[in-house]
């Protein structure tokens, strides 16, 4: 008699994850103990006139954690209390966060398009007193401003930067880490000291007065780590086999840069100098601190006031009447939708490499 | 026998033709733009600052109070300012990590996908909002309600120093900033903490699991030691950013100079060196002015020293990164 072993390896369970498996039993206990405070506390509203936010922290939330840690307990013993409780404290610490984004959102959608009509985009505030109604004027001047100043920052900062990411990533050099730990140190550069840093270099001195093109330059340290650091993911994630290919077949080191790396990084990088755009255009306190206000539209960069959106909302919240204050939300909605463009083209951008990668 | 195996050489990779040398000299010249504007920052800032240090002496001006722009006998100090920057960052900071933490515990851990992409997009979305606008919101919405929390915090726990107001108004409190900074904050250290919560091993996790441990053991045992290190870098990150932050602050606060609040929350008393400098620029003295500067050098020193030290760490705790 033979005897015949069986060679073939165990055979691994399909399901692999045991403990993820949740008998019908459990499941009906979690429903249970979801819906219970929920209804307790929807009765209590109705019926007792609770104010809902101490209601919903006093009330809800408490019986909420004892049910949710009975629920343990039925399910997995008395070790079970601590997973319910750290499962609804997840779930209200991250919807809590969610409720305060959709807060931000709403109040400025809601007081911003009260304020928003076609003459709010495109008017200046020349005729515009504090108390003026919202028929006249609006932020025509300042969009203007934010694009002049914002685009003389891009130009003179994506070189720099987009220099900075190649040199991290293309070269060999030895002091790329202290290139790499000064841009992080930058990235924290708190806006107003980049905005104190421009005046007293050129303003203190006297070199120039306010201006316009000083706001960009106070805008070029806040950019300048964000659009680089970007950038260096980007290139970074070119694979190494690609370049080495052209430098093996006998490339120099710019065209294997210009003609294999850069097409292949070029949608990061387009993201790296949106993520960057929209990182100034909502910065205040540095043009608060070199540019001056102005009420008209003004293309000059080189002397006199411009206004910029931020620096129009902060000045009609300084000054505190109501229709200033409408105004502001005015601004704040035209500055988000500013943001919401060049975030969801950032997004788009990198979707797009992905996209391309999974084929 | 030794002499067989030739040294090792080491490569060296020299820029041969004129347009590889013109491509490395732009990116190095690009690159020193860096340390250009680093070093002008600190040059251009003390130079300016210099009287002031020299006046009042750097101990004084860091570490006294009172700010007084008379033209005769001037006196300016920010230690209140510097260490309500320090309380209100604090507050920020205490207020966020719990809501960070959870929401990137829930990104990576619980959500199904479709749900977790889109938290986590709605996260990158609080990120992209302007802090002027977080400010507006704050001045405007959330300072009534954050006030009825604080009256709320001193009715019921107001035998505690911490939650003492002798003032009778709860608006423009640090609380109150600090809550907005939380709000600011909260982005960057759940980005930072999800990055670091997605490279932890799965088979740790699913080892844990499968000994029998549960949701929050494998939180406690498993999750925060691997991820600690980098969440503190994170929450450094994110400290950096707070004490930093100056109209959302200058909006919602009530700015004290002659002394130092140190722990009472809700009362209307409170500091920050950034909106410090926001609120005397506009008619500063030329005194002043050098004065608002040396203030500056102190958020830039203190945040710089914050952020090399954050970013030290984080790098270290992401050593998949290099």
């Amino acid at each position: 008699m033979e005897k015949v072993i069986d060679l073939s390896p165990i055979e691994r369970p399909k399901k692999s994850t045991p403990w993820s498996a949740i008998s019908v039993k459990s499941r009906l206990i979690l429903i249970v103990a979801s819906l219970v405070p929920a209804v307790i506390f929807l009765y209590l509203l109705t019926t007792f006139n609770l104010d809902f936010m101490a209601g919903l922290l006093l009330t809800f939330l408490p019986m909420q954690l004892v049910s949710s840690s009975l629920a343990g307990i039925l399910i997995l013993g008395r070790r079970g209390i601590l997973d319910g409780l750290m499962i609804v404290t997840t779930l209200f610490l991250g919807s809590f966060v969610f409720v305060l984004l959709m807060s931000v959102m709403w109040a400025v959608i809601e007081r911003g398009f009260a304020a928003l009509s076609p003459q709010f985009i495109y008017q200046n505030d020349v005729y515009v007193t504090p108390t003026t109604g919202l028929e006249i004027g609006g932020v025509g001047h300042a969009i203007v401003g934010t694009l002049l100043l914002v685009g003389l920052s891009t130009i003179v900062t994506v070189p720099l930067a987009l220099a900075t990411a190649v040199y991290l990533t293309e070269t060999r050099s030895k002091s790329r880490g202290l290139i790499r730990t000064l841009l992080q140190a930058l990235s924290g550069l708190p806006s107003v000291v980049s905005g104190l840093f421009i005046y007293s270099m050129l303003i203190v001195t006297g070199v120039t007065a306010y201006a316009g093109w000083v706001g960009s330059l106070a805008l070029i340290p806040l950019m300048l780590p964000t659009v680089a650091r970007v950038a260096e993911e980007a290139l970074r994630l070119v694979p190494t086999e690609l370049r080495n290919g052209a430098l093996g077949l006998g490339a120099s080191a710019w065209s294997a840069f210009s003609q294999v790396t850069l097409p292949a990084a070029k949608s990061g990088l387009v993201t790296a100098v949106l993520l960057g755009v929209a990182r100034i255009v909502g910065e205040t306190a540095p043009l608060l601190l070199t540019t001056a206000l102005a009420n008209n539209t003004s293309l000059n960069m080189i002397e006199g006031g411009i206004s910029t959106l931020p620096t129009y909302l902060y000045t009609y919240v300084g000054l505190g009447y109501d229709t200033s204050i409408q105004r502001a939300w005015g601004a704040a909605l035209v500055l988000l939708i500013v943001v919401g463009i060049l975030f969801a083209g950032a997004r788009i951008a990198s979707a797009g490499k992905k996209a391309k990668k999974r084929k | 026998m030794t002499d067989i195996v030739p040294p090792k050489r080491k490569l060296r990779v020299k820029p041969t033709s004129k347009s590889d040398r013109i491509f490395y000299g732009i990116s190095t010249a690009g690159a020193n733009s860096t340390i250009v504007i680093v070093l002008a920052i600190m040059f251009f800032l003390t130079i300016n600052a210099w009287p002031t240090f020299e006046k009042f002496g750097v101990i004084n001006f860091v570490f006294g109070s009172g700010w007084d722009n008379t033209l005769e006998n001037p006196s300016f100090a920010i230690g209140p300012m510097l260490y309500g920057s320090f309380l209100i960052a604090g507050i920020g900071v205490v207020l966020a990590v719990p809501m960070a933490i959870s929401i990137a515990y829930f990104i990576e851990f619980m959500a199904a996908k479709p749900i977790a992409k889109a938290t986590a997009l709605l996260v990158d979305l609080l990120a992209a909002i302007p802090s002027v606008v977080i400010g507006l919101w704050g001045l405007t919405i959330f300072s009534t309600v954050g006030a009825g929390w604080g009256e709320m915090l001193h009715d019921s726990l107001g035998f505690l120093p911490m939650f003492e107001n002798d003032a009778g108004n709860f608006l423009r409190t640090p609380f109150i900033a600090g809550f907005i900074v939380a709000v600011m904050i909260v982005p960057i250290i759940a980005s930072v903490t999800r990055e670091i919560f997605s490279q932890i091993d799965k088979d740790l996790i699913s080892a844990s699991l499968a000994l029998g441990g549960n949701r929050e053991s494998t939180f406690r045992k498993i999750i925060l030691p691997t991820s600690s290190g980098g969440i503190t870098g994170g929450v450094l990150l994110a400290l950096g950013r707070a004490l930093g932050e100056t109209v959302a602050i200058f909006f919602v606060l009530n700015l004290v100079f002659d002394e130092v609040n140190w722990l009472r929350i809700v009362l209307p008393e409170g500091g920050a060196v950034a909106s410090l400098i926001l609120a005397k620029f506009s008619d500063a003295t030329a005194d002043e002015v050098s004065a608002l500067l040396a203030a500056g050098v102190v958020l830039f020193v203190f945040t710089l020293f914050i952020n090399v030290i954050a970013s030290y760490i984080v790098n270290k705790a992401q050593p998949w990164r290099k």
